[in-house]
């Protein structure tokens, strides 16, 4: 970037520091306190520059650490320390549902002559995973969480499908999982989706004058952060009286 | 979650998977033949049509258009897209496109200054339907994975070279031709970014069926004509359009005819990776191949003066900043810079929301923002600093 002037310089500056600072915030919000989640971030990028080769024959296959890994194990981190067995199957339920709404959208719906590829496009592929991660994430329970690993899962199992499409088509294509690293669509999805879970779930549940605790598990009470909640489920600063 | 619940999801994800397999294995043995439409949609192609209220063309392309999209001819005129009604677009006249006219003038008046870059800069080149071909030459409009655009991939990158300019041209395949492949692309289009270029081009062809509206005559060859496309659903839009119609002033003025518009459709085209990333249109699949070769290697010709790369005559004294090649550090921005201001308003207003929203109020948001300033700021030169709680939610 050293040969483009000041303001190219700074818009590319500023719009990477933007997008760390909200994929900071995001991490940050799920299970994972500001330590752990700077360090997740710094995988992330670090991550983005490491490509590990697949072992498929015929397809040039490749997984990459800060695209494909790191959010495949966070998404896995998040499954594995979900509140109740419902949360979980929210999360695998969001991956399965975003994968085969971007693969309708993107690939049977949006495929032909006309461009960008189809006639019905009017929103980037890029933008219906997390759209579909985000809504499919609403329906299941308003989760941030669910949106999250929907996304990640989502366009991994896609990234995944096609690398089972070019096996049966029997040709010689290249897949790279999560190859654009931070930028891949499975981190800008997840990014998007959550933001879409937190901004649409949170306002909801204002409008409706704070989250419901009646008949929750208390596993989930527990990590609400409100005093009042805690005190009223006997819990003090977390911890059970 | 009842036994009941289970079995249903059970059912669901287990009919979803049979579904998706069979939906890919009948996907993957139609990948060696024709997309969508079959044979007779290859041939006829699609057309939509840009109109204006009163009934005349102003443009036609193979494109799903939706209200909002804009159209900039290569006379400056600057539309916006207020209806689409099956294949007509009917397009409002927003007036001249000052900027773009502005650009034409100083070429009027001015030479053609070219500045030269320190190093051998880099243009990157890639094409996310990979499968695009032309349908004379190539003896169909979609070759799997092997398609003619990366012949006009070639020819515009031998051009850029014998002018100066280092190409990367990729030839990693999308396929198939679908909505998908700028997905698939952008892992291409981020690996390439990895080489430091100063702008970054994703070369098609359009598929409307009348190749007379692409076919044209320019420096006395017969050419197909080259569209630019930026996409709007994109953060770095007005930094891409900037770029857009400087290259479509330049070209059109050294060249006349030679670039045919610039669409501002709907969509992110891996454009706001770079500011300096285009999409390009050469010609339609029912023109030839070579039309098209030629019609590229004309708006090559273009490209290093606008990114101010490759051999510098000298450069004429008292030139307008405003005339500048984009990659001059002294080159007027206007289009950054609005992008740059836009950005920070949307980040602020962004972040003001999700704050008046998670504190639940105006007034817990400004309490919680005093806070902030307090332990951020406020205690900034004490040592150690308070431990904060975890945020576990």
């Amino acid at each position: 970037m050293t040969r483009f002037p000041l303001g190219l310089v700074l818009l590319v500056l500023l719009s990477l520091l933007v997008y760390l600072g909200v994929l900071h915030r995001v991490l940050d919000r799920l299970r994972l306190n500001d330590r752990a989640a700077l360090a997740v971030l710094v995988a992330m990028i670090v991550g983005s520059f490491i490509d590990l080769p697949l072992p498929v024959a015929g397809v040039t296959a490749t997984v990459n650490v800060g695209g494909g890994l790191i959010p495949l194990g966070l998404a896995g981190y998040l499954i594995w320390r979900a509140g109740t067995p419902l949360e979980r199957w929210r999360g695998i339920l969001a991956g399965v549902a975003t994968a085969l709404v971007g693969y309708a959208v993107g690939s049977l719906l949006n495929r032909g002559l006309v461009e960008p590829g189809g006639r019905f496009q009017w929103l980037d592929a890029l933008y219906v995973y997390p759209l579909a991660a985000g809504a499919v994430a609403y329906l299941v329970g308003r989760s941030r969480r669910a949106a999250c690993v929907g996304a990640v899962l989502g366009v991994i199992l896609f990234d995944v499908f096609y690398l089972v499409w070019l096996k049966l088509s029997g040709v010689r294509g290249v897949v790279a999982i999560g190859g654009a690293g931070a930028l891949d669509a499975v981190v800008l999805s997840a990014v998007l989706a959550v933001i879409l879970a937190e901004v649409v779930g949170e306002t909801r549940e204002r409008l409706a004058g704070g989250p419901a605790l009646a008949g929750r598990p208390r596993k989930l009470l527990q990590h609400l952060r409100r005093p009042e909640v805690r005190r009223e489920e006997g819990y003090r600063d977390g911890t059970p009286q | 979650m009842g036994r009941r619940s289970k079995v249903w999801l059970a059912a669901l994800l287990l009919l979803a998977g049979v579904a998706a397999w069979y939906g890919f294995r009948s996907d993957a043995r139609r990948t060696l033949g024709p997309p969508a439409g079959g044979e007779a949609e290859e041939h006829a192609g699609r057309c939509i049509t840009v109109v204006e209220p009163g009934g005349r063309i102003v443009d036609k392309m193979a494109r799903a258009l939706v209200p909002g999209d804009e159209v900039i001819t290569a006379d400056g005129r600057h539309y916006r897209v207020r209806e689409v009604r099956g294949d007509t677009a009917v397009a409002q006249l927003l007036g001249m496109d000052a900027r773009l006219l502005a650009w034409d003038q100083e070429l009027v008046t001015g030479g053609i200054p070219v500045q030269a870059a320190g190093r051998t800069p880099e243009v990157a080149v890639y094409h996310t339907h990979s499968s695009e071909s032309y349908v004379p030459s190539d003896g169909s409009a979609f070759i799997p994975f092997n398609g003619g655009i990366y012949r006009v991939g070639e020819v515009l990158t031998n051009a850029l070279r014998t002018r100066g300019v280092g190409v990367n041209h990729d030839r990693t395949p999308h396929d198939p031709h679908d909505d998908n492949a700028y997905v698939r692309s952008r892992k291409t289009a981020v690996r390439l970014l990895k080489g430091n270029p100063v702008a970054m081009l994703d070369v098609h062809r359009d598929g409307i069926p009348d190749a007379d509206f692409y076919r044209q005559r320019v420096s006395g060859q017969e050419v197909s004509q080259v569209r630019i496309v930026v996409g709007r659903q994109n953060p770095r839009r007005d930094a891409n359009l900037d770029f857009a119609r400087r290259m479509m002033a330049y070209a059109n003025r050294l060249h006349p005819g030679i670039v045919k518009g610039i669409l501002l459709a709907s969509g992110d085209y891996n454009q706001d990776l770079l500011p300096t990333a285009l999409l390009l249109e050469v010609g339609t699949h029912t023109s030839t191949r070579e039309e098209a070769e030629r019609g590229v290697a004309l708006f090559a010709g273009a490209i290093p003066y606008v990114l101010g790369v490759g051999p510098a005559p000298a450069e004429r004294p008292g030139q307008p900043e405003w005339f500048r090649p984009v990659t001059d550090p002294g080159a007027r921005q206007a289009g950054v810079w609005r992008a740059l201001a836009l950005l920070i308003l949307v980040g602020l207003a962004a972040g003001a929301s999700f704050l008046v929203v998670s504190a639940g109020g105006l007034r817990q948001a400004r309490e919680r923002f005093r806070d902030l300033l307090r332990v951020e700021f406020g205690e900034f030169f004490r040592s150690p600093r308070p431990r904060r709680p975890d945020r576990r939610e």
